[in-house]
């Protein structure tokens, strides 16, 4: 069957490009440069899969509803927003999309990231796939997630949305990094954790999502130790000790189990920021998502510090 | 002779070696703590910092409430599951059972992570009596399918291994739906000894003291079972009644130190084996050196792991590095072990054919070909059954079934003749092709080059997969080439390889963010990433090596008869033998690369056929084949549409046939 494909798709292809000679009319081909060289796209994408959080925030955000989305439901509980569309295909596992499903959708783009690069002939049998890689250890995720949201604006031809989408996001992410240094006062830096178990605790730096956009906001970010490719530092509580005098906010879901546990133990209690009442709990935001989820957590953060500290 | 003078002769002899070993490992952890004391030893406030530290002082704090109480819980831990694994041994007479191999450890971890994930709150004082029961139940599974049998070391090991399997399957299953807690479940899972509070120590401490008064109370008698059960009972103690007790004592302390601090591999095997190949004989010496040099052993390893973590970056789980130090001493142990070959007459009750082979075959191969017309055809899409319709997008729907359920056919094939292979030759019939540790060794490679190295195209991945292949056969050969029963230890040695790939996969998983699931589907076995042409490469070997295994059903014949005496007169293993071990493991690494490490069919294909009659060796390899394509078939359909639109791993699918299989055979032999 490989064979007959074979034979089949160059005919086709050669078809394509007699067709495409033939009628000058027709607009340059859009370009995007992604993980596997340069994708070309006849004409901007209207039914795009999505097959990463991160992608499908961005394709609603950018005002298209994509027909296929891996993983809505856990997308409800740590995404939140902005809020998926009334009708789209439920592919499953971001892990392993349901390629059947995938397929019945019908989509002219599938948006994807290398982690699952191992299927990506199989995506590509499918549509044309734009794989984007979202942390790789150095840049800042915050920037990177820019780049990707204008490149998912020009594979969908909403580049003048995007650029507005974008001009917003960096007025507010300065008006609210204004209200954040204003609330916590000048000397204040914050550290954004969160929590593994009832001993482990994950703590973002700046490279990470949260920590590229308090950088942005002219916030200042104060875990400054080892990371990992995302951009977060992990270890027991003691990590959180160079930085107790600072202000500490953790990110939620958390099972309420541990986190009663961890609230309660004698070394969190002791740490400077929760006897002296700078700890605040942040609302759901996706901590490793794009720039839809990267105004949320700026708003977010603004809002809970705002609002004053736990207890 | 008076007994008390042997007795006596027995102590001189033997006590020196184990008393040196426990004196190095307390020397150490003496040195270790005073290391951890020192700042305090040399500020003359190591009292105030010992029980009432000041609130002000972060390091003394940070000393009291989590230095300490981890040193308390490496010791009690280690301790705890030596005790547990030296009593273990003691009762089923098996210097190989431990806490690990006999699956207490997976089936308390499994009820465990079912409980945590999906019991309400309000249940949550239950939590402990329903790990025990896990455990408890893993335990009685084991010794259900390995009781009665000939030879009972083997058979515990294996029957240990199948439970472990299928509970890992299980709790993999409940882990892939719930994805965003993996890596806090994942670093309880490889044992993580972190501790912010007296609360985790406050909660292990009465039970396991308790559980060691007890065992040690009972440990007279338990010398008296260290005869024999004939013994034993003629000296008038009830001998089950005192094997279940102390089963159960050793079963709750596993469980507590499991719900505490998590999967904590091989001090319970090791630590006692150890004591034991130093030369302590007597269970109650045995029980008490075990608690001392397993609590010093996992304090002094828990040290060095401490040591990597305080240089920032992911912490390393101590359990998973318990496994990576236990597992090569297995290899080690494997000179001392005495593992005798099991012998066929084993399954004699199940040798009567049930239906005329000719009828059975016939029926397979209908079943064959009917099941892949509706497994191409027929699918669910959560409503119901949908047939598959002429539309434009058909062709391409149809190669994507295709090339799926071949690959699962293939690999089917594959492994049953890879298990037959191996259960012939290796005269045993619950061995199977991925006990060689090849497949695993296949695995970790690729594993480590996807998760670590970053490679993510997968023909980069498949050419690492079958270096790491090729690189383990050459260690098994260069092992295996001193020693007389040279399958066994090929079987053990397996064991061993399949544990440090256990462990690997266990720090990887901690570490590995958003790809953890999908190594965690390939690693249960997934058809999801196979491409035709993978399948057609894969396809072509196994048919020529099932063709040259084919021809060779004459001497095959004889291999698994046992009349080749110079493996029992110990003149070495036959070039012939050899040669089908080395055959299983290229098919078994073969299929590795295809869909990941598969369990269950390579056990069970072949061992079916043989229950169905199929007895000569040439008729064994067709009937496995037909039946392992069979159940792979199936399996792989049920993956695909059970669910949808989520798809399970094929191999969890297939290794929960497998287990019931088994289960149901060893209900029905009683």
């Amino acid at each position: 069957m490989n064979i007959l494909r074979a034979l089949v798709c160059p005919v086709l292809l050669c078809a394509a490009l007699i067709g495409a000679t033939m009628s000058p009319v027709m607009a340059d081909p859009i370009e995007i440069e992604h993980e596997r060289g340069i994708l070309q796209l006849d004409t901007p994408a209207k039914q795009v899969a999505t097959i990463n959080w991160s992608f499908t925030e961005s394709v609603i955000a950018l005002g298209l509803d994509p027909v296929a989305i891996a993983d809505p439901q856990d997308y409800v509980d740590w995404v939140a927003k902005p809020d998926l569309p009334e009708s789209f295909v439920d592919l499953g596992p971001r892990a392993s999309p349901n390629l059947e499903a995938l397929r019945a959708a019908k989509p002219d783009l599938i948006i994807t990231v290398p982690d699952i690069g191992m299927a990506y002939e199989k995506l590509a049998e499918i549509a044309p796939v734009l794989e984007l890689k979202l942390f790789d250890g150095k840049r800042p995720a915050f920037e990177t997630a820019r780049e990707v949201f204008g490149k998912i604006a020009r594979a969908t031809g909403r580049e003048t949305q995007a650029q507005a989408y974008l001009d917003t996001v960096d007025q507010k992410l300065i008006e609210y990094g204004k209200r954040v240094k204003t609330a916590i006062g000048p000397d204040q830096k914050i550290n954004v954790v969160f929590f593994f178990d009832e001993s482990n605790v994950g703590i973002f730096a700046d490279t990470s999502l949260p920590g590229s956009v308090m950088t942005a906001m002219d916030v200042p970010v104060a875990y400054d130790g080892e990371v990992n490719k995302w951009g977060f530092g992990r270890g027991g509580l003691e990590i959180l000790a160079p930085y107790a005098k600072e202000t500490l906010v953790y990110t939620t879901p958390v099972p309420e189990v541990i986190l009663n546990k961890l609230l309660n133990s004698p070394i969190w209690k002791v740490m400077d920021f929760s006897r002296n009442n700078r700890v605040y709990e942040l609302p759901v935001v996706w901590a490793y998502g794009g720039v839809p989820s990267a105004l949320r957590f700026a708003r977010l953060l603004t809002e809970t510090i705002e609002s004053g500290p736990q207890q | 002779m008076s007994t008390a003078a042997a007795r006596n002769a027995d102590l001189r002899g033997t006590l020196s070696l184990p008393a040196i070993l426990t004196g190095i490992l307390g020397i150490l952890t003496l040195v270790v703590l005073v290391i951890d004391f020192w700042p305090y030893l040399a500020n003359g406030n190591i009292t105030q910092a010992l029980f009432s530290p000041d609130e002000t002082d972060f390091e003394q704090i940070l000393f009291h409430f989590s230095t300490l109480p981890r040193l308390a819980m490496a010791f009690l831990c280690g301790a705890g599951l030596a005790l547990a694994g030296a009593a273990i041994q003691t009762v089923l007479r098996n210097p190989l059972a431990s806490p690990t191999t006999l699956g207490v450890g997976a089936g308390v971890e499994f009820a465990l992570t079912l409980f945590v994930l999906l019991a309400p709150a309000s249940l949550a004082m239950f939590q402990e009596a329903f790990a025990l029961a896990g455990g408890l139940i893993a335990l009685g599974a084991v010794y259900l399918i390995a009781a009665n049998r000939g030879n009972a070391t083997l058979w515990l090991i294996l029957a240990g291994m199948i439970v472990n399997l299928l509970l890992q399957s299980g709790s993999q299953i409940i882990l892939l739906f719930n994805e965003q807690y993996l890596q806090s479940i994942f670093m309880w899972g490889a044992g993580d000894l972190a501790q912010n509070g007296w609360e985790d120590t406050q909660f292990v401490w009465p039970r396991v003291l308790m559980c060691m008064i007890a065992i040690l109370a009972l440990s007279r008698p338990l010398d008296l079972l260290a005869l024999g059960d004939d013994t034993a009972g003629s000296l008038g103690a009830k001998v089950t009644v005192l094997r279940l007790l102390i089963l159960g004592l050793a079963v709750f302390i596993t469980a507590s130190v499991i719900s505490a601090a998590g999967m904590i591999g091989f001090v319970g095997l090791a630590i006692p084996a150890a004591l034991r190949i130093a030369g302590l004989s007597r269970s109650r010496d045995l029980m008490i050196y075990s608690v001392f040099t397993g609590g010093f052993a996992l304090l002094i390893v828990d040290f060095v792991v401490r040591q990597f973590n305080g240089l920032g970056g992911d912490p390393l789980p101590t359990g998973a590095a318990t496994a990576l130090f236990g597992a090569p001493f297995i290899i080690f142990m494997l000179r001392k072990a005495r593992i005798m070959p099991g012998n066929q007459n084993d399954d004699q009750h199940s040798d009567q054919q049930i239906i005329s082979k000719t009828a059975l075959s016939i029926a397979l191969a209908v079943s064959l070909v009917i099941g892949v017309v509706f497994s191409l055809f027929v699918s669910l899409d959560g409503d119901g059954f949908v047939i598959l319709g002429w539309q434009d997008s058909s062709l391409d729907i149809l190669i994507g079934r295709s090339e799926r359920t071949f690959a699962a056919m293939i690999c089917g094939a594959a492994l049953a003749v890879s298990g037959t292979l191996i259960q012939r030759v290796g005269r045993n019939p619950l061995a199977s092709p991925e006990i060689t540790g090849v497949s695993s060794a296949t695995a970790l490679a690729m594993i480590l080059a996807l998760a670590i190295f970053g490679f993510g195209q997968r023909a980069e991945l498949m050419a690492i997969g079958a270096a790491g292949g090729i690189a383990s056969l050459l260690v098994l050969l260069a092992l295996c080439r001193k020693f007389t029963h040279a399958p066994h230890y090929m079987l053990l040695n397996g064991l061993a390889m399949t544990a440090i790939l256990g462990a690997m996969v266990r720090i990887v998983l901690t570490q590995s963010g958003t790809q953890t699931s999908m190594l965690m589907s390939w690693l249960a076995g997934t058809t999801y990433f196979t491409s035709m042409d993978e399948v057609m490469i894969v396809a072509g070997i196994t048919g020529a090596l099932l063709i040259l295994a084919i021809a060779l059903r004459r001497p095959l014949e004889l291999a698994s008869l046992g009349t080749d005496q110079s493996v029992s007169l110990g003149l070495g293993i036959s070039g012939f033998q050899f040669a089908m071990m080395l055959l299983a493991a290229i098919l078994a690494a073969s299929a590795t690369l295809l869909v990941g490490p598969l369990s269950f069919v390579g056990l069970m294909a072949p061992h079916l056929a043989r229950v169905a009659g199929y007895r000569l060796a040439g008729g064994h390899l067709l009937g496995a084949v037909l039946i392992g394509v069979n159940v792979m078939m199936v399996a792989e359909w049920l993956a695909r549409n059970m669910i949808y639109p989520a798809q399970l791993p094929t191999g969890l699918i297939a290794a929960l046939i497998g287990t019931g299989y088994f289960l149901i055979l060893a209900i029905r032999k009683r």
